[in-house]
């Protein structure tokens, strides 16, 4: 069983930031693998030591990216393929959902794993996306999987609507995982070393018959026209003294003030 | 004339108030933009949403009707939305932002060829430009995305905007669709629904979440005796669904539910930017926090300082006088 991680490398996102002029600006410029996309190894690994095969991550990003795909290696896939675009930033889901997509057009896999959404921009597009372009059935936003070695079934439990859903890919398959359904691990030490020999593939995009302009220009659909500072609440009422006097002052306020109860 | 056409949710046969809340703002858009408004229902009986459907003024309703919409799956939902979007041509196509709707937005634009602006917290039409704003960035700041392509998918956060009634008589169109379920490579097995969705917390009015502070199964029975008595559904934020205390479903969050109630009680939650998002659309926010400079204080409308430990047990008891009533 050949696994194939799209992972993404992501600003930190717990670093403080500020905007200047519709212009995101971070403390810290500090790049992490994204959390989606390590659950979304962590899972491959975990199915792997129960019935064998190997985990390949697949990343696109710039030179500077290759630090998270060893990451990735550390934790102990076996090895990588890194999809070198230096300017990210004028890509939308779409775009990568394309470069994505021309890379498995000339790759073996069974399972393709990618997180729900990435934490720098919480979108959750590109894996139904890439799903639709390669013509894979998928399930999004699972929290669990299991594998039938024989029938090559996948089962995900998907976190739906109401409830949880069950649903059994046949592969080749997509799933897009949520944070929830496991703790990625550490790197180990013995990891850390380890990754250093494992082979990463560099390709450009002329490799894979893609063209950058037409990239940015033509298959991002959506631009980004800055940022802004979400809106924040009206000042309210700060209650304080003894647990009685509180009850009944809220709750004075609940009925008479906003009149919710 | 242009058109927009707005998906709608349903859950346990009545339209899901996001929707609705789209459905109303969407109405708004197409009036000052000149465009018609449509909707479409993908339901095992689609009819029986026609008379609410039209408090909100669509002027055309396309019903898909077949048995597989009882629960989700998203190959079908994709297969019915393309067919619709194929016969009616919208400019825009406009859903809630539910789980449901997040799983389909991609695949439905890659087939399309169009642009998705997903989980927005406001958009609008100039010139022929799609402008939207969506929280980015552990959901720390807004960022503006704008579309210029022939067909744009918008999926917007609940809450965002308010309901808003406006009374119309829609022509119905019944949509024609087989599918068949036998060459499918992905099967609905089960449906589980744990025991905390008993209210369906992204639609529930009132909200009782909890947070690191109810440190046990002590202070969750606590949590639940006040959600009981206001018929509340319960929310928790990260901490206290990694702890096990409350099962993850229930999370509240930029990675779990976004919901937008009348009243939200944040009990012992220090409001993290990551939880806030999930719930600062709530109307009224209660918050009760020992910890005075605890940032859900800056939410709050109203915010109690002290240990819930001591708050809790009164407040379900004199809101138990006054429910009884």
């Amino acid at each position: 069983m050949k696994f194939s991680v799209c992972i993404k490398q992501v600003p930190d996102v717990s670093a403080p930031i500020s905007i200047k002029d519709g212009t995101l600006t971070q403390d810290s410029d500090r790049m992490v693998l994204d959390a989606y996309s390590a659950s979304a190894v962590e899972e491959a690994l975990v199915l792997i030591d129960k019935h064998g095969g190997e985990v390949q991550v697949v990343l696109v990003g710039p030179e500077k990216a290759k630090e998270t795909i060893r990451k990735a290696l550390a934790m102990g896939a076996a090895s990588g393929v890194h999809i070198v675009v230096d300017d990210v930033s004028g890509l939308d889901s779409g775009a990568y959902a394309e470069i994505l997509a021309a890379w498995h057009k000339k790759s073996d896999y069974d399972i393709i794993l990618t997180g729900k959404q990435s934490q720098d921009t919480d979108a959750g597009l590109t894996g139904g996306m890439l799903a639709w372009k390669l013509e894979l059935p998928y399930a999004a936003n699972a929290v669990g999987l299991t594998y039938d070695n024989e029938g090559g079934k996948l089962t995900v439990t998907r976190q739906g609507d109401s409830g949880q859903e069950m649903i059994e890919l046949t592969s080749p398959c997509l799933v897009t995982c949520s944070n929830d359904m496991n703790e990625p691990r550490i790197p180990s030490l013995k990891g850390i070393m380890q990754s250093k020999r494992k082979k990463v593939e560099t390709l450009q995009l002329g490799d894979l018959g893609l063209d950058p302009d037409t990239l940015s220009s033509k298959t991002s659909k959506t631009k980004g026209q800055g940022y802004k500072e979400v809106p924040g609440r009206e000042p309210g009422k700060k209650l304080e003294g003894d647990p009685e006097e509180l009850v009944t002052e809220l709750v004075g306020l609940l009925e008479n003030e906003a009149k919710v109860l | 004339m242009s058109k927009i056409l707005v998906h709608i949710a349903t859950s346990e046969g009545k339209i899901k108030r996001s929707s609705l809340e789209v459905m109303s703002y969407c109405k708004t858009l197409a009036d000052k933009n000149s465009m018609t408004l449509e909707a479409v229902v993908l339901d095992p009986d689609p009819a029986k949403y026609t008379d609410q459907l039209n408090t909100y003024g669509p002027d055309k309703v396309y019903q898909v009707k077949h048995p597989i919409f009882k629960n989700h799956l998203n190959a079908a939902v994709i297969e019915a939305l393309s067919k619709v979007i194929d016969q009616s041509g919208p400019r825009l196509c406009a859903f809630a932002s539910t789980e449901s709707a997040k799983e389909v937005i991609g695949a439905l634009a890659a087939r399309h060829d169009a642009a998705a602006i997903p989980d927005v917290a406001g958009f609008t039409i100039n010139n022929g430009s799609v402008d939207a704003e969506r929280p980015v960035m552990a959901a720390k700041v807004l960022s503006k995305t704008s579309s210029s392509s022939e067909l744009v998918l918008v999926s917007v956060r609940s809450g965002s905007y308010d309901l808003a009634e406006n009374p119309g008589n829609a022509e119905t169109v019944a949509v024609d669709f087989d599918f068949d379920e036998s060459g499918l490579r992905a099967v609905l097995k089960e449906v589980l629904s744990s025991a905390g969705d008993k209210v369906d917390l992204s639609e529930a009015e009132v909200v009782v979440a909890a947070g690191r502070g109810i440190k046990d199964e002590n202070g969750r029975k606590l949590v639940e005796e006040l959600a009981e008595t206001l018929g509340a559904a319960i929310g928790a934020s990260r901490a206290v669904t990694e702890s096990g205390l409350f099962p993850a479903t229930l999370q509240i969050g930029q990675t779990g539910k976004v919901v937008s109630p009348q009243l939200y009680f944040a009990i012992g939650i220090s409001g993290a930017i990551q939880h806030v998002a999930g719930m600062a659309n709530s109307k009224v926010i209660v918050a009760i926090n020992k910890d005075p400079d605890a940032p859900i204080f800056q939410y709050a409308t109203y915010g109690l300082v002290g240990d819930l430990f001591k708050i809790l047990p009164p407040l379900t008891e004199e809101l138990r006088k006054i429910k009884g009533a």
